[in-house]
Parts: C-alpha cells; sequence; structure tokens
C-alpha cells in the first residue's frame, strides 16, 4: 500500500509511529463520529446545557450567578451584580473566548467595576455587552445566552505560571477513562490566551502521578517559561486524583464519549469543569511526545 | 445477521460502482455508444482584421470567405466591422464577400470572424487509373489555359515531356508532377508567380508552384485548379496560402506542391477560394493591410453527440436552447467537489467550505482562471477593508455581512469603472464574474477573519486559490467533460469516491509535518 517499507530502517519507523499518532480523519471516523452523536454536541457547545448537566450530577463548576435568556432580563441581572465583584460574564455558545469580560471588585465611589490593567466597566457598559451576546455577536448566530460565573481563584501553582487569567488543565477521555492530559498556558505573546498556535504554552502532565514531564511552547520542548523564567517541568498538580475523578464523572454526566475537559483548580473549592469539548484538538500529542493511538487502545480495553 | 457498519459501507460502495459500470457497459454494448467519440475536437476561430485609411471617400474591399464542405464546417460567423456594409453573393463554388462604405475615415478596420471545425482528409490513388479521353463539362473547363497557368507554352509540352508526365496512368503523372513542383527551390515571396517563370527559375512560392502543378497536369490531360486559403496556426499572420487540387474520377483531390501534402490535406488548411484568384481587392491609394488571427479551443466532437440518446441531457439542452456550457458546468461540479475533498482529507489544504473553490473553478470556467483569482483577490480586499472600517461600530453579524456584500458590489464596479476609464480591457470582464459565488467567498473570508485571525483567513484564502485553480484545470478537461455528459453515470463512482475518502482515516499529508516531531525524530 505504501512505499515506504522500501525505505529502510527509517521508514518502518516512520510506519509504526504513524499508527500511534491519530490525524483529523482518523480521529473524526474513529472517535468522534462513533462517540458523539452529531445531535448530542449541544452538550459541549451550550455551556449552560453542559452545566445544567454537571449540577444534576454534582460535578463541581463554578457558580452561576445569573443567566440571562433574552433581553428583557438584562436590567435585573446588572441591577443584582451592583456592589458585588469578582465574576465572570460569558455567551452560553461562544468560541475562541469571544465576548468573555473578566470583572473584579465593585468601586463605589465610581459606580464602577474595576478590571485588569485598571480599566472600568460601569452597569451600562455591562447591560450592553450582555446586549450583544444576546444578540449574537460573540457567537455568530442569530440569539445567544449569557450567564454570569463567580470569578475562579486560581491554585498558587497556576498563578504563578500566568497570573492575569486562568490555566487549565485539558484531559481527553474516551467514555469517561482518562486518556492523555496537558496545562495550557497563555502567555503575554499569545495576548492572554491559551491557544498554542498563537505562543501559548502547552506542559505535558503525567496522568499516573499528575506531573509535569515536558513543556511545548512554538512547537519547541522548553524547560523554563519563555516570559517569567519560571520552571515547569516536574511541577506536582496538588490533588490530582480529584482532578481525574471530577473528569470522569463530567464526562458520565454528559451523552458524549469523546471529549476533551477543560478542568481549573479554585484555591478553595479545588478542581472544578470549565467546559468540554467534543471535538478536542489534536496538538497534545505533540505536548507528550506521544501518538493518542497506544492510550486509546488500552482506554478502549477499558 | 446484523449487517455491521464497514459491511454497510462496502456494500453501498459495491452498489454504486456496479450501477455505473453497468450502465456504461450496456450502453456501450447495447445503444452503440463509442468511447473514442468522447475524444474532443479542435476547433479554430479565424479572425479576418484588414485595416485601411478611407480618407473620407467611398471605398470597397472585396475577399473571399468559407463555405461549408466535407472537410470543414463554419459556425458562428460574426462581423464586426462598424460603418460598412456586408454583401455576399456566390460565384461558383466560392462565397464573395465585399464591404462598401461611403465618407470611410483613415484608420478604418473590418474585422470578421468566423469557427471552423476542419477535418483531415487522404486520398489513396488508384495505381491503373487511366487518363480518360473525354471528362464531363464540370470538368473540362480546367483544362484550359489561363493568363498565369500557360498550359500551351511550348516549355510546358518539353517539361511534361521530360518528366514523361503526359504518358501513363493518372497516378504516374500526378506523381511526376509532384515531384518535379515540390522538389522547385523554396522562395519567400509574397507576390505572384506565373507557372513559367516558377519553371524558369526553378524555384517559386507556394502560388508559383501551385500554377505550375496546375499547367502540367491540365497539359498532361488531368483538369486541375488552384485553391486559396489560410494554414490556421495559433497567432497573427498575414500570409495566405495556394494549393491545387485535380480532378480523379469525379473527385477534386487535393495536393500541396509547397509542403509536400500527396493525395491529402491536414487538418489545419482553410479552404477559402477556387480559380486563380487574387484574395483582396481593394479600392486603390487606401493603405491597406490585412492580418489573420487564429485561435484554438477543443471542442467536444458532434459524433458524440448523435451516439449519446439515453438519458440525454445533451440533447435536452439542445432544445432548451441553453448553452453546452452550463451543461458541463452543472455535470462537473461534483467531480470539482471531489477534487476539493482529495484536497482538504488527504492533503489538509485549508478551504473555504467544500462546494466553494469548485463553485469559484466553474464561474471562472467563462472568464478563464486568472480572472476568477483577479476577482477572488478583489473582493476579498473589499471584505477587509470593509471590515476595517466598519467593525469599530460593533454592529451584528447579519447587517455587518451585508454592508460587505454591498463593498464588494461597489468595488467590482469601480474596478471595472475604472479599467474601462484606463484602458485596461480584459479588467472590465471582473464584473462578469458571478457575484453570487463571490459574495459567499467575501463571507466565508470574512469569518474565518472573525473567529480565527488573518494569518488563518489568509490561508485559507491561499489554500481556496489554489484548490480553485486545481478544479479548474480538471473541470475544463473536454475529454472528462464530454465522458461525463455521455455517460452521467460516472457521477456514482464519484459518490463512492466521495464515500471511501469519507471512511479513510490515514493521515493527512499536512499532518506528516504538523506531527513530524512524534513521526521522524528519536523518541527521548
Amino acid at each position: 500500500m505504501s512505499l515506504l517499507p522500501f525505505f529502510g530502517a527509517a521508514g518502518r519507523a516512520l510506519l509504526a509511529q504513524r499508527e500511534r499518532v491519530i490525524g483529523i480523519n482518523r480521529r473524526n471516523v474513529t472517535l468522534v463520529y462513533p462517540n458523539n452523536p452529531r445531535h448530542h454536541y449541544p452538550y459541549a457547545d451550550d455551556k449552560l446545557l453542559a452545566k445544567r448537566c454537571f449540577d444534576a450530577a454534582g460535578v463541581p463548576s463554578p457558580e452561576t450567578l445569573a443567566i440571562c435568556e433574552g433581553l428583557f432580563a438584562v436590567p435585573g441581572v446588572v441591577e443584582g451584580l451592583r456592589g458585588k465583584g469578582q465574576f465572570v460574564v460569558k455567551p452560553a455558545n461562544g468560541s475562541g473566548g469571544g465576548g468573555i469580560l473578566v470583572v473584579g471588585e465593585w468601586d463605589e465611589a465610581e459606580g464602577a467595576w474595576r478590571r485588569a490593567g485598571g480599566r472600568r466597566v460601569t452597569p451600562d457598559q455591562l447591560q450592553r455587552h450582555l446586549g450583544d451576546i444576546i444578540f449574537g455577536v460573540h457567537s455568530n448566530q442569530l440569539e445567544d445566552a449569557a450567564f454570569v460565573e463567580r470569578r475562579v481563584v486560581p491554585h498558587p501553582l497556576f498563578s504563578g505560571l500566568w497570573a492575569d487569567g486562568l490555566c487549565d488543565i485539558r484531559i481527553i477521555t474516551l467514555r469517561t477513562h482518562p486518556v492523555m492530559s496537558m496545562i495550557r498556558v497563555p502567555t503575554a505573546e499569545s495576548a492572554g490566551r491559551a491557544n498554542l498556535h498563537q505562543g501559548g504554552l502547552g506542559i505535558a502532565v503525567d496522568l499516573e502521578t499528575g506531573r509535569t514531564t515536558r513543556a511545548v511552547h512554538h512547537g519547541r520542548a522548553v524547560e523554563l517559561h519563555p516570559e517569567s523564567g519560571a520552571p515547569l517541568v516536574g511541577l506536582q498538580i496538588p490533588g490530582w486524583p480529584d482532578v481525574l475523578d471530577v473528569a470522569r464523572r463530567a464526562a458520565g454526566a454528559v451523552p458524549l464519549g469523546y471529549l476533551g475537559i477543560d478542568v481549573v483548580l479554585d484555591l478553595e473549592r479545588g478542581p472544578l469543569i470549565l467546559e468540554i469539548n467534543a471535538r478536542p484538538g489534536l496538538e497534545i500529542q505533540n505536548i507528550n511526545a506521544a501518538g493518542l493511538g497506544p492510550a486509546i487502545a488500552r482506554a478502549e480495553r477499558g | 445477521m446484523q449487517i455491521s457498519h464497514s459491511q454497510k459501507v462496502g456494500l453501498t460502495l459495491a452498489i454504486l460502482i456496479a450501477t455505473s459500470l453497468g450502465l456504461m457497459g450496456w450502453k456501450v454494448r447495447n445503444l452503440g455508444y463509442s468511447l473514442k467519440d468522447v475524444l474532443p475536437l479542435t476547433q479554430y476561430e479565424v479572425t479576418y482584421a484588414l485595416d485601411f485609411d478611407g480618407h473620407g471617400d467611398d471605398v470597397r474591399v472585396r475577399s473571399f470567405l468559407p463555405s461549408n464542405d466535407a472537410r470543414q464546417t463554419v459556425t458562428e460567423e460574426r462581423d464586426l466591422s462598424s460603418g460598412l456594409h456586408l454583401t455576399q453573393v456566390m460565384d461558383g463554388a466560392n462565397r464573395v464577400a465585399t464591404w462598401s462604405g461611403a465618407e470611410v475615415p483613415d484608420r478604418a478596420r473590418i474585422v470578421h470572424t468566423f469557427k471552423v471545425l476542419p477535418h483531415r482528409v487522404a486520398y489513396t490513388l488508384p495505381a491503373d487509373l487511366p487518363v480518360p479521353d473525354v471528362y464531363p463539362p464540370s470538368a473540362a473547363p480546367f483544362l484550359r489555359p489561363e493568363k498565369e497557368i500557360q498550359v500551351d507554352a511550348p516549355e510546358i509540352a518539353e517539361t511534361l515531356k521530360r518528366i514523361r508526365a503526359g504518358e501513363g496512368t493518372v497516378l504516374e503523372r500526378l506523381t511526376r508532377i509532384f515531384d518535379l513542383t515540390h522538389g522547385l527551390q523554396g522562395r519567400p515571396f509574397k507576390g505572384t508567380t506565373d507557372a513559367l517563370t516558377a519553371l524558369r527559375l526553378g524555384e517559386a512560392s507556394c502560388n508559383g508552384k501551385s500554377r505550375l502543378f496546375v499547367a502540367l497536369a491540365r497539359a498532361g490531360g488531368i483538369p486541375a485548379r488552384l485553391v486559396g486559403g489560410l494554414i490556421m496556426e495559433r497567432g497573427s499572420k498575414r500570409t495566405s496560402h495556394q494549393w491545387v487540387e485535380a480532378w480523379v474520377a469525379g473527385h477534386w483531390v487535393p495536393f500541396c506542391p509547397t509542403n509536400g501534402h500527396f493525395a491529402e490535406l491536414p487538418e489545419r488548411y482553410l479552404t477559402l477560394y477556387y480559380g486563380d484568384e487574387t484574395l483582396f481587392r481593394h479600392t486603390s491609394d487606401i493603405n491597406f493591410s490585412y492580418q489573420f488571427e487564429t485561435r484554438k479551443a477543443l471542442v467536444p466532437s458532434p459524433k458524440a453527440k448523435a451516439s449519446f440518446t439515453f438519458f440525454d441531457v445533451w440533447g435536452l439542452f439542445d432544445r432548451l436552447k441553453l448553452p453546452f456550457s452550463l451543461l458541463r458546468t452543472i455535470l462537473m461540479l461534483p467531480i470539482g467537489a471531489l477534487v476539493v475533498v482529495l484536497f482538504r482529507n488527504v492533503v489538509g489544504m485549508p478551504t473555504f467550505g467544500t462546494f466553494l473553490p469548485a463553485l469559484l473553478a466553474a464561474a471562472a470556467g467563462s472568464t478563464g482562471a486568472l480572472w476568477g483569482v483577479v476577482a477572488v483577490a478583489i473582493a476579498v480586499g473589499a471584505v477587509a477593508l470593509a471590515r476595517w472600517g466598519i467593525q469599530r461600530l460593533e454592529i451584528l453579524h447579519s447587517p455587518t455581512l451585508a454592508i460587505l456584500l454591498a463593498a464588494v458590489v461597489f468595488t467590482l464596479l469601480t474596478t471595472t469603472l475604472l479599467a474601462e476609464r484606463f484602458g485596461v480591457e480584459p479588467l472590465t470582464r471582473v464584473t462578469l464574474f458571478p457575484i453570487a459565488v463571490l459574495a459567499i467567498c467575501a463571507e466565508r473570508f470574512y469569518l474565518s477573519l472573525t473567529e480565527h485571525g488573518g494569518a488563518t483567513a489568509g490561508k485559507e484564502l491561499l489554500g481556496t486559490l489554489f484548490v480553485m485553480l486545481a478544479c479548474h484545470v480538471v473541470m475544463n478537461s473536454l475529454a472528462l467533460q464530454v465522458l461525463v455528459i455521455g455517460f452521467p453515470e460516472v457521477i456514482f463512482l464519484v459518490i463512492a469516491a466521495d464515500i471511501y475518502l469519507g471512511r479513510w482515516v490515514g493521515m493527512r499529508l499536512s499532518e506528516y509535518r504538523r506531527f513530524r516531531a512524534l513521526l521522524f525524530e528519536a523518541k527521548p
């Protein structure tokens, strides 16, 4: 079938490795389609629906402070938030982090909330932002719902990696079995996004122990944070069995079989599910320097 | 018994392939479809471009236009000359065209175009055919001398005797005359050479050799005539050509002593007139110059059209007077989409959607691939600029797209206006590019730009253009087009290929690069 065997040992090694690495076609045909029926995608795409499933199953996720499912609800929600602080506004069906507004403490003197970088957001601006989300500005659809979550206070291990926002742990699960995991760290270069293609850092986490084994920046293995110089390899994620347990239970709470589960470690509440993804990316293989194939095979054996 | 998923897929594939091949086989065996008819023919588009200065006076230009005969089919004839009146009369077998006008200004131009589907002809002359004593009245006049074809000159008689072309069979005489005239030195001389001069000089251009051939044939008792025409080659030229025909057992058999064609004529010879005529006659003193421009294109063979009768969409389009180009565009779209699937799922090249490159290629079928690229570049440029202008207004998605469409329309029209003003004629054609396809392209580009950023959108744009060019090449393959039109069940094979690719789990070419560290480098 392939000419590769004729290129000798290197060719055979390539063939052997090729069986381990999962490409997009193989992910879709052998993992996504059989395990994630399309009509169940909303459980992953709609963050509110997913949160309801998690709540029903007792899976911890950031506390929901308010939900706006129509323009009529916006003024009441903004009034209810006045005087409170440390929350995050999100679109239920947003993608790529669009429309997420992170709000700090309430400043009574100014009648506004503080934001990172000394900026302010007034109740009027918040009202407008909620309206935009409901009109689908951030989700490319005609209408959407907005919800407000309590802001996660990250565990010092994670705030040490990136102080201005959240690092999450991505765990791939197949029918509730964890398969591979990594930490995604935003950088100043990636403009605060945990996107690995835009300069974010990926740190491989050993599934057995919860220790970080290697880190990758721009496709190259690194030992230290490229901006802060902090060490990245050999870190122990606290309460790792709990993290895996929460991920397993989250995977069991929705009718989707192959998932990318994003977990954050809250200082007080421990592991919380941030969101789930029904078509998790394949870059995790490059971060872990290992193909998903053997791990998937192990998970399928149970 | 439970049927597994892969069995279902395999069964579907088998049914599709069997249906397709079965139908094709049945049509070839029982309906007489012929695959060799599928091969396209070369059609030539010839333009006469005649330039002259009328000096404000009356002008007449007379020439010959080609007629339909067994060797050439002339279609889509159009006269694009302004200010001159064209009249046509038949003079024997010749179609004589006269353009006339009053108060014709300087730098006037006659433009006349037509398309020709020529065929090669070759005759086998019987070796033992004797020269007849009497010819029918239609052939007899072609034995007489003419002013520049001196049949009864003593030198012609001597030469005839010397080469023994006055004795033996028709084949022997014609062979000897052909060898003599073909053996004369060539001469790049544009004027007229009569038969005797050609003989005396021992060298001549095409018309001298042909006149000598005719003179010798007539003297040797075989009716012969001059033929004037054009050797069709891509590009422009200022030379016409002359060759001869000899009357053999009721047939006018062609010979070209200049280029060595004996009793045969290649496809690219276009016959314009018979007899010792001048191709152009015109009012004197008008600085007359002429040029022939020839373009080549492949067209479906008429035989294919006639033989494809089952599920005859071709005939249907003919009856509804819909253009062939529309039919081929529609039928080639599934094949174009398959090309896109190959690029996306096997190569891993990102594009705007699955249909768009194929649609763009179909749209570019009428304007040419280059103008497709230009039109897309203009549309995408307009979108990028408009988005830059309106993103700070933070308006909703659908109205934004509506504004972008307006920007695309406005940019296209402005481009055409400017192109016309500055005389960049080809650029005016971008407006011909179907706006619906461009609008979809603009929308996809905008979505990609907002969701994934400029780098990704740019990559997808380049991928789209590249795959569009690939689709253009495949979808414009005429043999493939005629195959699909004659055997539309080929689409079942395309669907089978789509299903196969839809279950194909191999790694995309781009992923060998993406995971190169995992695939090629030694593990730590």
